[in-house]
């Protein structure tokens, strides 16, 4: 496994035109994307995720910090335009044309011609399922389809990276769950990814590493397995009623998901199962299943990201 | 292993040749397509051909009603000189109006729908995306020019009987000024992302250009005025020395008073060619500089 994105102490500060506030909009920030990964660039709005990506791709310059791409400084060179895929955030295509025609035009900003680029086309449109819609004009294009180009046009040069923002913002579930089909087989094949997303379900079921930003900070950062700990055990109960659901509060247990006596009895870290077992029993309540239970990438968010804005409002007080 | 593959595995950092120029021009191109689809430039365009339309057509068809009451329709030449009059205004105006706009706008509009995050992320060079939006406005330019140019052409000559050979000189020199016109719109519009200001000053260049012997004439009154008057007349001569006489590239009163298949004003012509490419080379580096390290 080889380094294929780095950057270290990357800054962004964006300078406010007429004296007011300058923007740290990035913040020292330094991270690997390792080659045959996906990585997951996930922070709420405005945490400096499309900076950092615009930075990668010399659309806007950094204040200060370095980017190695490829292993590469000059990051806007043409061999590595030739193995970077973008796709931005919310970019829009140009609907007069036709969906084969748009990813002609990309396709020719490669150098690419002839029997090469019909190929090419032919084969990202089918990576992206839009062979029944490639000769219809993308003024007809459902906001997904418009997605789904969006993804070929970043693949036409059959790149090895793809950086993608915020790729399945916007769209419906069925959608976002092609799309996320579609980098599964992307990463499967070899490529490289990484995904910036404040839609963290969509990440966590595709990703192998993440970073958690935050205000241009970076707040955490490792693979899904290291960060999302098991951290609880839950109990399945059945038959319970409300004195017994009283009583299992009165003792330490949290419950969830409590409808007409079925609930979800969480035993909280350090108490241990069987005695958390024997409360539900003598509560009333019937053991339905016990199975450890995994913290959600939006538990470890809110716990990450809260925990910041906390700190920061108590600063601030 | 296919040509694209065998790209993308060579380690050369250079591109080809050919590519260099394939990029701007495939860039051009698309450029050209959406710009004729613009509702605003389609607009004007439609306009001044029904201008041009209107007071070619309308008027011969008023004189044969008209027939035996001469005087009430003028005297033909009249009538004539003010076609030629309206006509070469309406392609003049309209034909800026439409450089100004497409000029203003090619290049905000892909900032504002973020179009331009996907060209420049390929491997295109800001210079290459420039030359390929300055062409494009160019062509489009030029479509509008031939369109409305060739309508009235066409008209003129069936009216008159013989072809207005001097109107093609007309509508060369109109080309060149709409190249100055368009050049320093292009490179105000590498400022912004909106195409309202670079319009705006846009209309501010074409007439003030169209205005600058009115400046110097300003600026020579003004020499013994009071000191606000001096201020006045500096600013103006200020004017005059930095902005291009787009006054010098109009035929339109040789057209007006002269014969249709006159010959132009040969010896001008060149010079002014050149002086027009001079301007519009100065315009368009000045939006390289300002494009080179812009953040988008
Ligand atoms: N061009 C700009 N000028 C000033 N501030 C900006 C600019 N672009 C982004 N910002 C600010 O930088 C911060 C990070 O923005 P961004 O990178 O777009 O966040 P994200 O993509 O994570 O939502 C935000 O506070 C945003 O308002
Ligand atoms: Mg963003």
């Amino acid at each position: 496994m080889s380094t294929v994105i780095h950057t270290e102490n990357l800054t962004k500060t964006y300078e406010s035109a007429f004296g007011g506030q300058d923007v740290h909009a990035l913040k020292s920030m330094s991270f690997e994307v390792q080659s045959g990964e996906i990585f997951g660039y996930l922070g709420p709005n405005g945490s400096g995720k499309t900076t950092t990506i615009k930075m990668l791709l010399g659309l806007i310059f950094p204040t200060s910090g370095k980017i190695r791409i490829l292993g590469s400084e000059d990051i806007t060179s043409n061999h590595i335009r030739m193995n970077i895929g973008y796709l931005p955030e919310g970019a829009y295509y140009p609907d007069f044309l036709r969906g084969e025609e748009i990813l002609k035009y990309y396709g020719q900003l490669y150098g690419l011609s002839g029997a090469d680029l019909r190929n090419r086309i032919d084969a990202v449109i089918d990576l992206v399922g839009m062979s029944h819609a490639r000769k219809r004009l993308m003024r007809g294009y459902s906001k997904g389809m418009r997605q789904r180009i969006g993804l070929a046009q970043a693949l036409i040069s059959d790149p090895k990276i793809l950086i993608l923002d915020e790729p399945t913002t916007g769209l419906d579930p069925i959608a976002r769950k092609e799309i996320r089909d579609i980098l599964a087989r992307l990463r499967d094949e070899g490529k490289t990814l990484m995904i910036s997303s404040h839609e963290l379900m969509e990440v966590e079921l595709i990703s192998n590493r993440i970073s958690i930003i935050y205000e241009g900070d970076m707040k955490v950062h490792g693979t899904i397995d290291e960060l999302l700990v098991d951290r609880e055990v839950v109990v399945e109960v059945t038959d319970l009623d409300e004195p017994g659901a009283k009583q299992l509060e009165e003792r330490g247990l949290t419950l969830e998901d409590a409808i007409s006596g079925r609930a979800r009895v969480r035993v909280p870290e350090g108490m241990d199962v069987y005695n958390a077992i024997e409360i539900c029993r003598s509560a009333g309540a019937r053991i339905g299943s016990i199975a450890p239970r995994r913290e959600t990438l939006e538990e470890l968010f809110v716990r990450v990201v809260g925990g910041a804005s906390r700190a920061k409002a108590e600063k601030a007080a | 292993m296919s040509a694209e593959n065998a790209a993308l595995n060579a380690p050369s950092k250079g591109i080809s040749p050919k590519q260099l120029f394939i990029g701007p021009w495939t860039i051009a191109v698309f450029t050209w397509r959406e710009s004729i689809r613009k509702k605003t430039m389609v607009g004007f365009l439609i306009l001044s051909l029904l201008v041009i339309f209107g007071a070619t057509v309308m008027t011969s068809m008023m004189q044969q009603d008209t027939v035996g009451s001469a005087a009430a329709a003028g005297p033909l030449e009249t009538q004539t000189k003010l076609i030629k009059d309206i006509c070469v205004s309406a392609i003049s105006i309209f034909g800026a109006l439409i450089t100004i706009f497409i000029s203003a706008s090619v290049v905000p509009s892909e900032i504002e729908n973020k179009v331009i995050y996907t060209v420049l992320s390929k491997p295109v060079r800001r210079l290459q995306y420039l030359i390929g939006k300055f062409v494009g406005v160019q062509l489009t330019v030029l479509l509008n020019l031939v369109l409305m140019g060739g309508l009235f052409f066409i008209a003129l000559w069936a009216r008159e009987g013989m072809p207005p050979t001097l109107l093609l000189w007309a509508m060369l020199l109109m080309f060149f000024e709409f190249l100055i016109l368009s050049a320093f719109t292009f490179a105000i519009s590498c400022t912004s992302s909106s195409s309202v200001l670079p319009t705006i000053a846009g209309l501010f260049i074409y007439i003030t250009g169209n205005l600058t012997e009115y400046l110097k004439d300003v600026s020579v009154r003004a020499e013994h005025g009071t000191s606000m008057e001096q201020l006045v007349g500096q600013l103006a001569q200020i004017l005059y020395n930095i902005l291009p006489n787009l006054q010098n590239f109009s035929l339109k009163n040789d057209i007006v008073q002269g014969m249709v298949n006159d010959p132009p004003p040969f010896e001008i012509i060149p010079n002014l060619i050149v002086y027009s490419l001079i301007f519009s080379a100065i315009g368009f580096c000045l939006s390289y500089v300002i494009f080179l390290r812009k953040e988008l």
